[in-house]
């Protein structure tokens, strides 16, 4: 059992009050790499247990106006250190989303944050709208985080999220419809000044910001001379992504005061108390999830028997 | 014909255990056996996530089909492609892991009609296992391997037929017919044979003129195929597979392994990564 450091500002293992909610814990998992919060409910282990279990959060799979089949394959790629990944925003796009896993995640108790993405600032304003009019009563329905930061679509993406003034429109067009619900803004560690992108979506109405998106990276096949994903470049993740998370996390927590939420590396609570550290309110867990769907749980357990 | 989530195959745990044993069974494959803390039980074309723990820990488990499970001995058989299969050979026996594991949709129990199994490569432990399971003497087993050196000839009982696509002799006294599987299967079952329903398991050339053959002959076809996962339980849509029917994706980890041939679209499989 790790010992809770006594240098922490605050108590990580109650409930997050976080905008006009209160989320039930502070690890989540990440968008993306815990698909809708839907598979994984069946699996157990020696000792019992689910995948869900003392989550504050799941945050789906990013959606988009209409639906999106992906990038060819292969999409994923492990590296000495991490992940190069190049799914290309698959997803079921919002009505289905809406219709038919918003639900399931309502009856089941999931605690969500819906990730939405669009191309236009007007877009991410009538995703926000017809959620918020399909999911009205969804009690576990915390929040969306928006996603300005995908390196892996050709149009919008990473340009289209590194621009404060287009950031703080996204923002300001979401928030109009999401009374009563978290909004945070998930930004891209692509760009010189991260804490400026943090300050643009305070200013649109972001009850917080979410850091870090993947890098952008890619690996070369040295039997043909070739990139080895098929769209060259892709998102860097996991645990090379650490320092780097940690280094945005602070440089927004420094200059902004903003709340935010760590990602980028988390396999272990150690990991999840260095964000805690340097002023993270919550932290998420992305490719460990991938690589074991009881990460994220592991850390929340972890954490809740840190004395 | 649909591979189904079989009601019989128990949902999947993460499990702990340990490498029990690792040996060559040819010229080419190995075999591990795991020691997990807790019974497993497994449907043959189901597969595991398996991943050293600790700090050999690889950023991914791996995918590796189940071959064969006793109380909590769990067999794989795998070839060393790259650096992660080769840190598994090189582990050592006592090497903690951790497994998920049963995963995917299983090659289905069969019917009447007689199957006509085409295993290649590291394609052979799923279909090794469902002959253990379920195979009759009206089935017909190919296995197929480069040299025939490469076969792992003792789980490989006098039932199946062998193919090299270079032979190296015949040692043990047993036949080894010069070329690929599929061949030797339209070599003893030539136009006009009795129907077969094809199991086929191996790369996707295998797969490929596996799902041929079966569709010039109006069979039903079954084909479990590989492609690099990340997650392996359905979250991550790393793992994807072109779709029949439209310009989708269908992901080799829960919707597969095990797909029926027509479900796939072979004109999109593996040609557009190259772009
Ligand atoms: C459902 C399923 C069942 C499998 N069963 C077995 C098995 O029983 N025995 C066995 O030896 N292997 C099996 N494989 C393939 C095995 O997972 C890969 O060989 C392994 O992941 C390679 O890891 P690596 O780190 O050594 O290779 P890497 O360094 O990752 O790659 C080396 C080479 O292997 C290829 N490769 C990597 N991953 C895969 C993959 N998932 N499928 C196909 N090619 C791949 C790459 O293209 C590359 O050429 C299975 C794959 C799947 C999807
Ligand atoms: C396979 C994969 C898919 C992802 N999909 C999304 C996504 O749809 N939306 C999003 O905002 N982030 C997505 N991400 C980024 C993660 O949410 C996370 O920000 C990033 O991977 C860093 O965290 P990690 O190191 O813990 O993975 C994805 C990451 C991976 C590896």
């Amino acid at each position: 059992m790790t010992k809770l450091p006594d240098w922490l500002a605050f108590d990580p293992r109650g409930p997050l009050r976080l905008g006009p909610r209160t989320f039930p814990g502070r690890i989540w998992t990440a968008s993306g790499c815990f698909g809708y919060g839907l598979d994984g409910a069946d699996l157990g282990t020696a000792g019992g247990g689910s995948p869900f279990d003392g989550l504050g959060a799941v945050v789906t799979k990013t959606v988009t106006p209409q639906a999106r089949r992906g990038n060819p394959p292969p999409r994923l790629w492990e590296t000495a250190h991490g992940a190069l990944n190049s799914i290309g925003l698959e997803n079921v796009g919002l009505a289905r989303f809406a219709d038919e896993i918003v639900p399931v995640l309502e009856a089941r108790g999931v605690p969500f944050v819906a990730s939405l993405a669009a191309t236009r600032p007007e877009e991410f304003g009538d995703l926000a709208r017809r959620l918020a009019a399909a999911a009205a009563g969804a009690a576990h329905w915390h929040g969306v985080e928006l996603n300005l930061s995908c390196p892996n679509v050709a149009e919008g993406g990473v340009d289209f999220g590194r621009d404060p003034e287009t950031v703080e429109r996204c923002v300001a067009a979401a928030r109009e419809h999401l009374a009563g619900r978290a909004l945070l803004a998930k930004l891209t560690p692509n760009v010189g000044s991260i804490a400026r992108l943090a300050a643009a979506a305070a200013r649109g109405g972001a009850d917080g910001v979410t850091a870090i998106n993947t890098l952008i990276g890619m690996d070369v096949d040295l039997r043909t001379g070739e990139p080895v994903l098929p769209r060259r470049r892709g998102g860097y993740s996991g645990p090379a992504l650490l320092p780097v998370a940690l280094a945005r996390v602070d440089e927004i927590v420094q200059e902004t005061g903003l709340p935010v939420v760590g990602v980028g590396g988390v396999a272990t609570l150690e990991d999840a108390l260095k964000f805690f550290a340097v002023g993270a309110v919550a932290v998420q867990v992305g490719t460990a999830q991938m690589s074991d769907p009881f990460a994220a749980a592991a850390v929340a357990a972890a954490l809740a028997a840190a004395g | 014909m649909n591979p189904s989530a079989d009601a019989t195959a128990p949902p999947a745990r993460r499990l702990r255990g340990t490498i029990a044993d690792e040996t060559a069974v040819s010229s080419s494959m190995r075999r591990l056996d795991l020691e997990l803390e807790e019974p497993v039980a497994f449907q043959p074309g189901q597969f595991c996530m398996l991943n050293l723990a600790g700090e050999r820990a690889l950023v991914f488990g791996r995918p590796f089909s189940l071959l064969a499970a006793s109380g909590r001995r769990l067999s794989l058989l795998y070839k060393v492609v790259g650096r992660g299969t080769a840190r598994l050979r090189d582990a050592g026996a006592g090497a903690p892991v951790t497994c998920l594991t049963p995963l995917g949709r299983p090659f289905p129990a069969p019917d009447e009609r007689p199957r006509l199994l085409l295993a290649g490569g590291v394609g052979l432990p799923p279909l090794i296992a469902w002959a253990e399971r379920w195979g009759r003497p009206r089935d017909l087993r190919c296995a197929g391997g480069r040299d025939g050196d490469d076969l792992p000839r003792g789980l490989l009982g006098p039932g199946w037929r062998l193919s090299a696509d270079r032979p190296a002799g015949e040692p043990g006294g047993r036949a080894v017919f010069a070329g690929n599987v599929v061949e030797l299967a339209r070599s003893l079952l030539p136009a006009g044979a009795p129907a077969h329903v094809v199991l086929a398991c191996g790369p996707l050339p295998l797969l490929r003129a596996a799902a041929g053959l079966a569709d010039e002959r109006g069979w039903d076809c079954l084909v479990s195929v590989e492609e690099r996962m990340g997650c392996g339980y359905g979250v991550c849509r790393g793992c994807v597979v072109p779709r029949a029917g439209d310009d989708g994706y269908a992901t080799a980890c829960k919707d597969g392994p095990v797909f029926d041939a027509r479900a796939l679209d072979w004109a999109r499989f593996g040609g557009e990564g190259a772009a």
